[in-house]
């Protein structure tokens, strides 16, 4: 596949405070990627740059082959979907969508037929005439992803598209988005600090801390395998666990610092004595009976029931978070024992935090 | 009793109290004054009838008096001028200057301040300040032009029949391009950062992005501005008193000037009220323009 965005080495100082370090990202020809991390991490400043609405102040960024470093915003045919929408009030939503088109001079009866060709695509058909006033968020949504697409750009660049619209209206668009995307088939570059939307959306997920993409591959890869305790802690919702832990002699198990001081086999051969850190994900703890010896015994603290399932959180500390079936019969207070498939632990060295299984 | 007190301290009744207050107050000071001045602009008064509150119906005597006054023209193209010129120099100034002071550099926001110390000026002080630079023995503005070799010998701004009017129109748009430029940064200001970013995106330039975005989103400030700019520009009094006293020969004469003389040079009151009548239908028309504006900017 042709590479359409390439980011080599890309830095990004504002004074003296460096908010891109080293960023280097290819994103082949329609695939899509989301950029995901907590707020401050320099996900929308790197959409910002290849937008060309900041500068970059080292490295390269090319798009279709063409180096883009010093290309203003209009020339670089990308299409871009914001937070705000960012339509265009004076407009209705016929002129919002054609704007580009008008500027490159597009005869109007050319405009309107395409106009209408993408309102079909997108479901506002009804809506050519209103005003963005007059519109829901849903639809003023609609409205900025119709304008991205009418331009048939080389990219599409999404600013957390969804996290103005309420819960079950940004389930509902995610799916859409993905859709379209699949249908079009563009490159698409997607911001969002919600992890799940990265997850559910992507083909490609690059995770940032300060600056710095710590972990980028494909959203399950990121799940199975994370690179250091950071992106395991990022992805996935309720959070890993993480519990203190000695490696045993036999460099085959660990032995987990809680009051239970449980010890759990591992697949995999680790230097014996060493401190880690273990990450257990609370949807691979499995209730069993406890076992007095050395498995992991907990005490029920508080119970949540969503319905489908149920998160029952340790009295103990470290908190430990389970997820299991909601239709569990455990109460609160009882004492449980829990086990995990050796393979599933998840090692980070506990100074560096790089996971210990490479 | 108790149930009217109890709405005037918990209920819509103090509401209303507001309203009648403000309106009491608009009708005595503002209405009353209004409607005598249209019924003393239909009657003689003079000095001997001042003192009495009703005075000799005269019918459209006024009116015609002041219509076939040789200098009625002259007073009619001279508002004209100076309104219309006065408000589009303002108006473009000003607006060139809030464009300015918009882009972001070191400073702007204070230099932008520094520009409001002329506008907080008493108008009097205004017009002796440019009597001085106006000046055609002394005056900075003479010395300016000669030295940049544009003039021969000395324009005397204030004594010139040509150039009189002009010297008060250079005083007034300075007087008043502050005010403009403030409301157009405001206006500027409103507009949202991401609609510049999504219309460069869409492959706006800045020429491109100015008509198509910047001005339709100003429509609103601009109406305002604009009207305002006429209603300040027909009330300016203090730099015609100042600068040329309406002179010479009527040369600088506008209603509002012309109106004022009438009445308190000449006594002649009956006279001076219709110019203001007229004034005041003028003004009128131009603050429905400034109500439909500001009407406008909060439903967007």
């Amino acid at each position: 596949m042709t590479a359409q965005i390439e980011i080599i080495d890309v830095q990004k100082h504002y004074g003296s405070f460096h908010a891109l370090r080293d960023i280097n990202l290819t994103i082949p020809k329609g695939q899509f990627v989301a950029l995901v991390g907590p707020s401050g991490c320099g996900k929308s400043t790197l959409l910002r740059s290849i937008a060309g609405l900041e500068s970059i102040s080292g490295g390269t960024m090319r798009i279709a082959g063409e180096v883009v470093n010093d290309m203003p915003p209009r020339k670089r045919d990308l299409a871009m979907v914001f937070q705000s929408y960012a339509l265009y009030p004076h407009m209705n939503v016929r002129d919002n969508l054609t704007y580009a088109l008008r500027l490159k001079r597009i005869p109007r009866a050319e405009r309107h037929a395409k106009a209408d060709e993408v309102a079909k695509v997108i479901g506002l058909e009804a809506l050519l005439d209103r005003y963005p006033r007059e519109l829901s968020g849903g639809q003023r949504q609609r409205v900025a992803m119709g304008r991205a697409i009418i331009r048939e750009p080389k990219a599409f660049l999404f600013d957390e598209p969804l996290s103005n619209l309420d819960a079950a209206l940004r389930v509902k668009m995610r799916k859409e988005v993905r859709a379209l995307h699949d249908r079009i088939g563009a490159t698409s570059v997607y911001v969002t600090h919600d992890q799940i939307e990265a997850m559910t959306m992507a083909d490609h997920v690059v995770v940032l801390r300060a600056g710095v993409i710590e972990q980028q591959g494909r959203p399950m890869e990121l799940y199975d395998r994370p690179a250091n305790r950071f992106v395991a802690g990022f992805i996935g919702s309720p959070a890993m666990n993480f519990v203190p832990a000695v490696t045993g002699t036999d460099g085959r198990s660990v032995t987990l610092e809680m009051t239970s001081n449980a010890r759990l086999p591992m697949d995999i051969q680790i230097a014996e004595g060493r401190p880690v850190t273990a990450g257990l994900r609370p949807e691979h703890l499995e209730i069993c009976a406890p076992d007095p010896e050395d498995g992991m015994t907990i005490t029920v603290g508080a119970i949540e029931r969503t319905g489908s399932s149920c998160y029952l959180f340790s009295e103990e500390a470290p908190e430990i978070i389970i997820v299991t079936d909601g239709a569990t019969g455990v109460q609160q207070g009882e004492r449980i024992g829990l086990r995990i498939r050796p393979e599933r632990v998840h090692l980070f060295d506990r100074d560096s935090t790089v996971s210990l299984r490479g | 009793m108790t149930r009217l007190i109890r709405s005037l301290r918990d209920g819509i009744g103090f509401d209303t109290l507001l309203i009648i207050l403000a309106l009491f107050y608009l009708f005595v000071f503002a209405g009353l004054p209004l409607i005598y001045n249209v019924i003393i602009s239909f009657q003689r008064v003079d000095v001997f009838s001042l003192g009495t509150l009703w005075h000799p119906n005269v019918g459209f005597e006024n009116y015609e008096r002041v219509f076939n006054d040789p200098l009625a023209r002259r007073v009619l193209i001279n508002t004209l001028i100076f309104t219309i010129g006065s408000v589009a120099l303002q108006f473009t100034l000003g607006f060139a200057a809030a464009l300015f002071f918009h882009q972001r550099f070191p400073g702007a926001t204070w230099f932008r301040g520094l520009f409001l110390a002329g506008w907080i000026m008493p108008g009097l002080v205004v017009g002796v300040l440019w009597n001085w630079l106006l000046s055609g023995d002394f005056g900075v503005i003479n010395h300016v032009l000669k030295s940049m070799g544009w003039i021969d010998s000395a324009i005397f701004w204030r004594s010139d029949t040509a150039w009189s009017l002009y010297a008060v129109m250079m005083a007034n748009v300075w007087y008043g391009m502050p005010f403009n430029m403030i409301l157009l940064s405001v206006g500027l200001a409103a507009i949202p950062d991401d609609l510049y970013e999504a219309a460069e995106l869409d492959g706006a330039n800045a020429w491109q992005r100015f008509w198509t975005i910047t001005l339709p989103m100003m429509r609103s400030t601009i109406g305002a501005v604009l009207a305002l700019g006429v209603i300040f520009t027909l009330q300016q009094f203090d730099l015609f008193a100042a600068i040329t006293q309406g002179g010479p020969a009527g040369s600088s004469t506008v209603a509002q000037y012309w109106s004022w003389e009438l009445s308190f040079r000449e006594f002649d009151f009956g006279r001076g009220a219709v110019i203001s009548v007229m004034m005041i239908v003028v003004v009128l028309f131009v603050s429905l323009i400034y109500v439909r504006s500001t009407r406008a900017e909060t439903r967007l």
